[in-house]
């Protein structure tokens, strides 16, 4: 029995495979789902998914969102999401300190604004993690 | 008559227009494919939001959230999508048209330039100018979205409108009202969310019900912003088809025009020319003959 797991952005479907089980990370704490799991909604945090597939552990990087799942099927709804083998060093580096210099000037910014980009820095740390991990 | 090297100068000068406004249109073409394929790349997003939503909703009765509440209409807020650039035939003329006859009371948030210089210049009560890139990126859509729900919960605008050019087809884009917040409907919100031509929503698969993780309350509540965020970012990603659309339109006729023009003047340079030697060989007639 497998289960298939799809992520999805608003730029569009950024994964969906056949997977054997998959961890994420919740609001409540890692959650892993392997198939048969009751259904379930929750709210993902920004963090690093990993999916097992045929042995081998795969690691994505996904922004704020939601998971759900429904039978075999689980769906990652998130603003943003990357496979590890797309993280491109030098342009989250380069992300991550156009966010942070503009942090510095944070006094003239607004509350969302300064919010925006800590997002974004958290963002550029989760993809610079998982790309060492390898 | 102009001299032919008048005639010259013009043909010259219209060829260059011609050959810009060619150019002007073959981008705003291949940009206006690439804004429809934005455009549809949402779609998977919107039918899993329908799909949550659905579940959730279905497992609160009585919602109870700021979204949800109708109060008095004192001031509107509504977002204005125009384009940065002109050149793009009646395209934001129809917008603002659409904005002088709202009569109640309202702040304005812009997206580009022309509607900053419009809204301003009207002394209309502009509470922010944002600009977006062409290929709106749906951070920076958030990111507008996020102050004006802001703006909405400390009660400084009681909706949230959303006015842009929509998309029909590559020759008509309508100025049209959205309205964002609040939401009227859920089960209508969600319908739209699934779009017309999707098959209908199948209860699901799995009889078990469903756990929620935190509480089914607290995830609607995260869940109603991600909504109201795409509906507007859709709504831009539309305007950004609609532009591209009515500026490769707008290119197309100045092009023609400048062929007939440029038909035009070259019949009448070859006249001018031809009078010119007929003229000379008179001349030159008349002055042998009357050597001779």
């Amino acid at each position: 029995m497998s289960l298939k797991l799809e992520i999805v952005t608003p730029s569009g479907k950024v994964y969906d495979e056949e997977i054997d089980s998959v961890v994420m990370p919740t609001t409540s704490g890692e959650v892993g789902i392997m198939p048969g799991h009751i259904p379930l909604l929750t709210e993902i945090q920004p963090g690093d998914i990993a999916v097992t597939k045929s042995g081998t552990v795969d690691h994505l990087a996904v922004s704020k969102g939601f998971a759900q799942c429904i039978g075999d099927k689980v769906s990652i709804l998130a603003e943003n999401a990357i496979n590890d083998d797309d993280i491109d060093m030098a342009e989250v580096e380069a992300a991550k300190e156009r966010a942070q210099d503009a942090l510095k000037n944070a006094k003239e910014m607004s509350e969302e604004e300064i919010n925006q980009l800590e997002t974004t820095i958290q963002y550029a740390n989760i993809q610079q993690l998982l790309k060492k991990k390898k | 008559m102009p001299s032919t090297k008048e005639i010259r100068n013009r043909i010259k000068s219209v060829k260059n227009t011609r050959q810009i406004t060619k150019a002007m249109e073959l981008v705003a073409a291949s940009k206006m494919k690439k804004a429809q394929q934005n455009a549809s790349a949402g779609q998977p997003y919107a039918a899993l939001l329908a799909e949550v939503l659905a579940n959730v909703s279905g497992r609160i009765d009585g919602i109870e959230h700021p979204f949800f509440e109708e109060r008095e209409v004192k001031k509107r807020g509504i977002l204005v999508v125009t384009t940065d650039r002109g050149l793009c035939g009646p395209l934001n003329s129809n917008l603002f048209r659409e904005v002088l006859k709202v009569k109640d009371e309202a702040k304005f948030v812009t997206i580009g330039r022309k509607g900053v210089q419009f809204v301003s210049r009207n002394k209309l009560d502009l509470l922010a100018d944002f600009s977006v890139p062409d290929e709106v990126p749906y951070l920076q859509v958030k990111q507008i979205v996020e102050f004006m729900i802001e703006k909405y919960e400390a009660g400084e605008i009681d909706t949230i409108e959303i006015l842009y050019p929509r998309f029909v087809n590559t020759l008509i884009q309508e100025a049209s009202f959205g309205k964002l917040l609040p939401i009227s409907n859920l089960d209508e919100m969600i319908n739209g969310l699934r779009g017309k031509d999707a098959e209908p929503y199948q209860e699901s698969l799995d009889e078990r019900k469903i756990k929620f993780e935190p509480d089914p309350e607290t995830i609607l509540a995260s869940l109603l912003p991600l909504f109201v965020n795409r509906e507007a970012h859709q709504a831009i990603l539309s305007a950004r088809a609609s532009e591209h659309s009515a500026r490769m339109v707008a290119m197309k006729t100045a092009k023609d025009n400048a062929s007939s023009l440029l038909d035009a003047l070259t019949l009448q340079f070859n006249k001018a020319r031809q009078a010119a030697i007929t003229q000379e060989i008179l001349e030159i007639a008349a002055a042998t003959s009357s050597n001779g």
